[in-house]
């Protein structure tokens, strides 16, 4: 009667157990649906017959059902025994003394979901809960459920030949159309786009060879030769030499790099690649580096922030954290933080775009912090990486090429909690908050992000499950070998990359992604009641920053001999304003450039600087709030007002192929003429143009959480009376003692 | 011209009848060897004239680049006072410093010689406390004309047939026609049909300043109050929250406490009162809405009573939701009812410490606002009418908000209402969606209230000056988009409509946007 729904190949049931109660409300059992509990390889899957009341939901992933998590995604299994006044964490491979009434599970994305055991057979409940414990936490890497979701393309399949590889960045399966940055081309391309000429792509780590961290190709300045480079390698924290991110259109490039290991080397070092540098810039500017170690919070910081935000967000009573909550909020420091990143980011883009020198941005191991830095920078200048494709090669390009080591950051294999960081949920996090302040700029919405977000506990992305592309090549090397699949000539298994967005979803669903007020290349808008077509040309973007304006040059003259290497790692403690003097006015250049940019009218398709204030800087609702029924606004939110864009552009929309179709057919206009309009069923809009009036009103369905819903998946639970927040205290929200007999009584 | 801070003129620059030439003033302009130095908090000293008017103070900077202006009602100014002494330097520099009731405060250096501050104090001094000098206030001595006349904005009788009142509830009373039972009261009354005229007079004898009680949006209690569930709301008195926006001031003006932001605007508490305030009006919403009458009351009845009516009220009716309906509601909740603007904003009044004053209403506006932001397609109106609401709150151009209660004379003025109602579609919601008996329960919790920082930090530099919200303008832009493409695409099918050209007829299928329709109905308006 109940089947496993969607099943992904070699999907296997682990364990099963029927008649078991998930939770609905929090404190009744109103509502509460039955069904049967499974642990797959891949997940926690409830299957019911039942529907869920008040609800209907409108985005369906296709890897997951309604109630399912993946087990990547449980961060802690607790069991309880109501009768006994037990609880206990479980942990991979342990033992249970008691027979669970109920099973709560934690998870990475913030759900609390609850199941009672009253009706179930107590030792199949039992095994379920410790096969969901045992399974959550595998031993090693392959045993995440991406290798046998991966593997299954190669199974029986002789002709190895016959399976297409991918050309030009161009996945045949996905229709991926967008570079991954794992060949020479694309860095090429990267080149020219945006006219690095004195740059060039580097092969020296062409099967990992000098560094099992970096990319296999990455990008030098031309001046340094193969024969420099690996002469330099090993003074270099982990052999990583500096890789180039980005140039800016007035030649400035953005470098990243490790820290210099041998100090003896440092001086003589810094003095080499810094000239390269100059040499690669056409005005041959300076070169400044910022010290990113010394200037941001580390990344146990940025874990423990997370923490505290997720304990006042889900965790804490609803009523009893109302009191306190902005003064909680400031204590968790995940703001403030997040206000960090932008900050020393934007002061970046001031040298970049305001003093025209190249940076370079200095991290210890170069994996953590820069990742986030130099992606910041570049969606504040490029506007390529506010459209979609453009931001998903920027993850690719800072992120996944660079290292990020998203397998321990996440801790999918649950083995050292002190490496867990939610680096690229601080990312997202910034992003939303630019996106918040410019909502014309970006082609994605926040519901982009935060479904991004949720895709790291999935574990079948290339993406998200490696520390490195050396590991990713090195583990699917070994399963292939240990499970006789034939690779052929590849390197790797195939992964899907996040990126391939149908794995999840369908067209339609995915154009939840699709922001209706994107103002991007090529967008028509209409200025001061004329329709215009925004139409950059690579001379205009080029010229605004070449022509430089003569209030910058004079910054530039002015604190030019303070700002330059010979005062290393000062960059940014110079800049960084001290507030007992700033009272007085004394305004840096920094702040100076960023109150002039600000009384101008800003350009969506220029630089973006986000505003710093921390009055300006918001908590992202949708991602921290969409679980917490008591935060959720039935009928509002910030989506009622997308719904009514959405319809609006989508109208739009269609009377613009309505007319392209008229030029089309007007011989007159034949030269001029576009592509074939897209069906009319191929809208980029989720909400289409109504016929009715009625249809333009907000659906009931909509609420403060779309496309997510509390309903289910926020069930805090008090234990005997007793808020569970007073037995969580500390660090780690939830306790890993043995039991709490009778604590409560 | 880039002007910093933003000078009133922002709005008011929408009315030239009020241009800075034509508007009657008595104008003092220091001559130019006698330079004014504005101290401001963002960019330092900036040299340069200062213009006064019996309506506002103008000032713009000489050499700074672009220049600096400040344009202030006089009304706006709460507190003038001489500072520094001959050697006195800096920030304490020999000058003036002037407080304003609309977040910011102003600070200008002047020469000793030649009297300049001295001349400058009185006139300010004078002008800026018409009451306090025997003058009259501004909007007296406006002549400004507009298309409409805002005092006509509410008809009580109207209103009240809109809510199907008299019925055999409730019947209508010209008592007070000539203020005799309540002066602060309207002429035009509602109450119980059962009440008759004697009761009522007997009644205003107990009741505080005879403030009888009166429906609001058709709601009341029983006579004696019998069976009456009694809610206490929690809501502090008009000193706490006058307190509580001084301390918001505090961490916004000139700069915004950057190092604990979050703590220290939970200490201004200005925002647990807001919450505080908007769950009071939904749990009387509630209760209306559940088929329960709300006798709502506070000492006199026109502060909290007011906002807590007026939100109720919007929370219930979305015919408050509209552009007039929300006229109607400050007129009738507001005005008609008789909160003391006169008295709790201080109106030309040198008094700068009365502790009658408080921003009961600045309070009710913002709760407004926090609706607005959860559901943003709920109100045909938009920010800017709050902001424009709250700045001539302050300005005394406008008899809107002068007065303590209906009764004292405000023919002689002009109705702010004649200013918004002559240039609708500037303060239209482009989002708004009518939704007639939809009731609206904000969420009243601090994890959606947020400081209104467009209203409270404008005056920073470093803030980008929007005059509109960047989603609202886009959807603007895409309607004028829209109806540009159904122009063309009308001419297209007029020029195909001859029999030779055949080759579209079918070729698209115009599914539910058809733009047939939509031509018709948007051809309409013109």
């Amino acid at each position: 009667r109940f089947s496993l729904k969607p099943k992904c190949h070699r999907e296997i049931v682990v364990n099963e157990v029927s008649f078991v109660r998930k939770c609905i409300g929090a404190d009744s059992s109103h509502g509460d649906l039955w069904g049967k509990l499974i642990c797959t390889n891949f997940k926690v899957s409830f299957i019911t017959h039942d529907a869920l009341p008040m609800q209907r939901f409108q985005v369906a992933n296709r890897l997951l059902g309604e109630h399912d998590v993946p087990l990547a995604c449980v961060e802690q299994v607790v069991t309880v025994n109501d009768a006994k006044g037990k609880q206990k964490v479980l942990c991979s491979n342990q033992k249970l003394k008691f027979n669970p009434t109920e099973l709560i599970l934690y998870c990475k994305d913030f759900r609390i979901i609850r199941f009672r055991f009253d009706e179930a057979g107590p030792q199949s409940a039992k095994k379920v809960c410790l096969a969901i414990a045992h399974y959550s936490q595998p031993a090693d890497p392959q045993l995440l459920f991406g290798f046998e979701y991966v593997g299954k393309q190669y199974y029986g399949s002789l002709a190895i030949n016959s399976i297409p590889t991918r050309v030009n960045g161009v996945d045949p399966g996905g229709g991926l159309q967008m570079p991954l940055f794992d060949r020479p081309s694309e860095w090429d391309r990267e080149i020219k786009r945006t006219g690095a000429a004195e740059w060039r792509v580097c092969s020296i780590n062409e099967g990992y060879v000098v560094s099992p961290s970096l990319p296999e190709y990455f990008v030098v300045p031309v001046s340094l030769a193969d024969q420099d480079l690996k002469q330099y390698l090993c003074f270099f924290t982990a052999h990583r030499i500096p890789l180039w991110c980005w140039n800016h259109p007035n030649g400035s490039a953005l470098v990243r790099m490790a820290s210099i290991s041998d100090p003896l080397q440092q001086r003589k070092l810094d003095q080499r690649i810094c000239s390269a540098i100059t040499k690669s810039h056409p005005q041959r500017s300076d070169v400044l580096k910022s010290d990113l170690d010394k200037n941001l919070p580390n990344i146990q910081d940025i874990q423990a922030a997370f923490v505290k935000v997720r304990q006042i967000c889900v965790i804490e009573p609803f009523e009893e954290s109302e009191e306190k909550w902005l003064s909680s909020m400031e204590s968790s420091r995940w703001l403030e933080y997040v206000r960090a990143f932008l900050k020393h980011s934007a002061e970046v883009v001031y040298l970049l775009e305001g003093k025209h020198v190249s940076v370079i941005l200095q991290e210890e191991e170069d994996r953590d912090l820069s990742c986030v830095v130099s992606s910041l920078v570049q969606l504040m200048l490029d506007p390529h990486f506010r459209s979609l494709t453009g931001f998903q090669s920027l993850v690719q390009k800072e992120w996944v090429m660079a290292g990020h080591r998203f397998l321990d950051r996440c801790n999918h294999l649950k083995k050292n909690d002190k490496e867990e960081s939610p680096l690229f949920q601080l990312f997202l996090d910034c992003v939303w908050q630019i996106i918040n302040q410019y909502p014309a700029a970006f082609e994605f919405t926040e519901m982009y992000l935060t479904v991004l977000s949720d895709s790291m506990w999935i574990p079948v992305f290339s993406t998200f499950l490696f520390n490195c592309p050396q590991q990713r090549t090195e583990n699917s090397m070994d399963f292939a070998k240990s499970k006789c699949i034939p690779v052929g000539g590849e390197k790797a298994l195939r992964f899907p990359p996040v990126w391939d967005w149908s794995q999840q979803f369908t067209p339609k669903d995915q154009a939840l992604f699709n922001n209706p007020m994107y103002v991007g290349k090529g967008a028509t808008c209409v200025q001061n009641g004329a329709v215009k077509s925004f139409r950059r040309t690579k001379k205009n973007y080029s010229s605004t920053l070449r022509g430089m304006p003569s209030s910058l040059r004079n910054i530039l003259m002015d604190g030019h001999d303070s700002l330059t290497l010979t005062r290393r790692n000062s960059l940014v403690s110079r800049l960084k304003p001290d507030f007992s003097q700033i009272r007085e006015v004394v305004e840096s250049p920094t702040e100076r450039f960023f109150r002039d940019w600000v009384s101008r009218p800003a350009d969506l398709q220029g630089m973006l600087i986000p505003q710093l204030l921390p009055s300006h800087l918001a908590l992202w609702r949708l991602y921290f709030l969409r679980w917490v029924p008591e935060a959720s606004i039935p009928k509002g939110g910030p989506v009622t007002a997308y719904h009514k864009l959405s319809q609006l552009a989508d109208e739009v929309e269609k009377l613009q192929s309505q007319l392209r179709q008229y030029k089309g057919a007007t011989p007159a206009s034949t030269k001029t003429s576009t592509p074939s309009a897209p069906p009319s069923d191929h809208s980029r809009m989720y909400f289409k143009a109504g016929s009715t009036h009625a249809s333009s009103s907000t659906p009931e369905y909509l609420s403060s959480s779309f496309p997510f819903s509390p309903v289910g998946n926020m069930c805090r639970r008090s234990i005997l009376g007793t808020p569970l927040s007073k037995f969580l205290n500390g660090a780690k929200i939830w306790l890993s003692t043995e039991t709490l007999a009778n604590e409560a009584l | 011209v880039r002007s910093f801070p933003v000078p009133l003129a922002l709005f008011l620059s929408r009315s030239p009848s009020l241009s800075f030439t034509r508007a009657p003033s008595l104008p003092l302009s220091l001559s130019p060897d006698k330079d004014i130095i504005y101290i401001c908090p963002f960019s330092g000293a900036l040299k340069g004239k200062v213009f006064i008017t019996n309506y506002r103070l103008y000032f713009k900077s000489a050499d700074a680049d672009p220049a600096v202006t400040l344009d202030v009602p006089l009304g706006a100014i709460g507190r003038v006072e001489k500072m520094g002494g001959a050697s006195s330097r800096g920030e304490n520099s020999y000058g003036l410093d002037i407080t304003c009731k609309d977040m910011r405060n102003l600070r200008f250096a002047l020469k000793q010689e030649g009297h300049s501050r001295r001349d400058i104090f009185d006139i300010l001094f004078k002008y800026a406390f018409p009451l306090s000098h025997g003058l009259l206030l501004f909007a007296y001595l406006s002549q400004e004309k507009f298309e409409e006349n805002g005092w006509s904005v509410y008809k009580p009788m109207e209103e009240f047939r809109r809510q199907g009142l008299p019925n055999d509830k409730w019947r209508v009373t010209f008592i007070n026609a000539n203020y005799e039972l309540c002066d602060t009261y309207p002429t035009i009354l509602v109450v119980p049909f059962k009440a008759t005229e004697e009761d009522l007079r007997k009644v205003c004898t107990f009741r505080s300043r005879g403030r009888i009680p009166a429906t609001g949006g058709g709601y009341e209690g029983d006579d004696a109050y019998q069976n009456a569930e009694l809610v206490f709301l929690d809501i502090h008195n008009i000193h706490v929250m006058r307190e509580s926006l001084k301390k918001l001031k505090d961490i916004v003006y000139p700069n915004v406490e950057e190092s604990h932001w979050l703590s220290s605007l939970e200490s201004t508490h200005w925002l647990e009162h807001i919450k505080l305030v908007i769950s009071g009006a939904i749990q009387v919403a509630d209760k209306i809405s559940g088929g329960n009458s709300v006798v709502v009351h506070c000492s006199d009845g026109w502060d909290r009573t007011a906002q807590l009516t007026s939100l109720a009220m919007l929370m219930l009716d979305s015919h408050y939701r509209t552009l007039r309906g929300f006229q109607v509601l400050l007129e009738k909740e507001w005005i008609g009812f008789g909160h003391k603007f006169a008295n709790r904003i201080g109106h030309g009044d040198k008094n700068h410490a009365d502790q009658d004053r408080s921003p009961i209403f600045v309070q009710f506006i913002d709760c407004v606002w926090q609706m607005t932001k959860q559901f943003p397609t709920a109100f045909e109106f938009n920010e800017r009418l709050l902001v424009t609401i709250l700045d001539h709150l302050f300005s005394c151009r406008f008899g809107t908000f002068l007065f303590n209660c209906e009764r004292e004379l405000r023919s002689k003025t002009v109705s702010l209402w004649s200013l918004v109602n002559s240039d609708l579609s500037f303060y239209q919601n482009p989002f708004y969606t009518p939704e007639s008996n939809r009731v609206l329960y904000p969420v009243a919790s601090m994890r959606h209230l947020e400081l209104w920082v467009t209203y409270y930090i404008r005056w920073n530099p470093r803030i980008r000056q929007q005059q509109q919200s960047p989603v609202e303008q886009r959807y603007i832009e895409l309607l004028a988009l829209r109806d540009e493409y159904l122009k063309k695409l009308e001419e297209l099918q007029l020029s195909d409509s001859s029999p030779n050209s055949s080759h579209l007829s079918n070729s698209s299928t115009p599914n539910a946007a058809s733009p047939t329709q939509h031509i018709t109905h948007l051809h309409t308006p013109f």
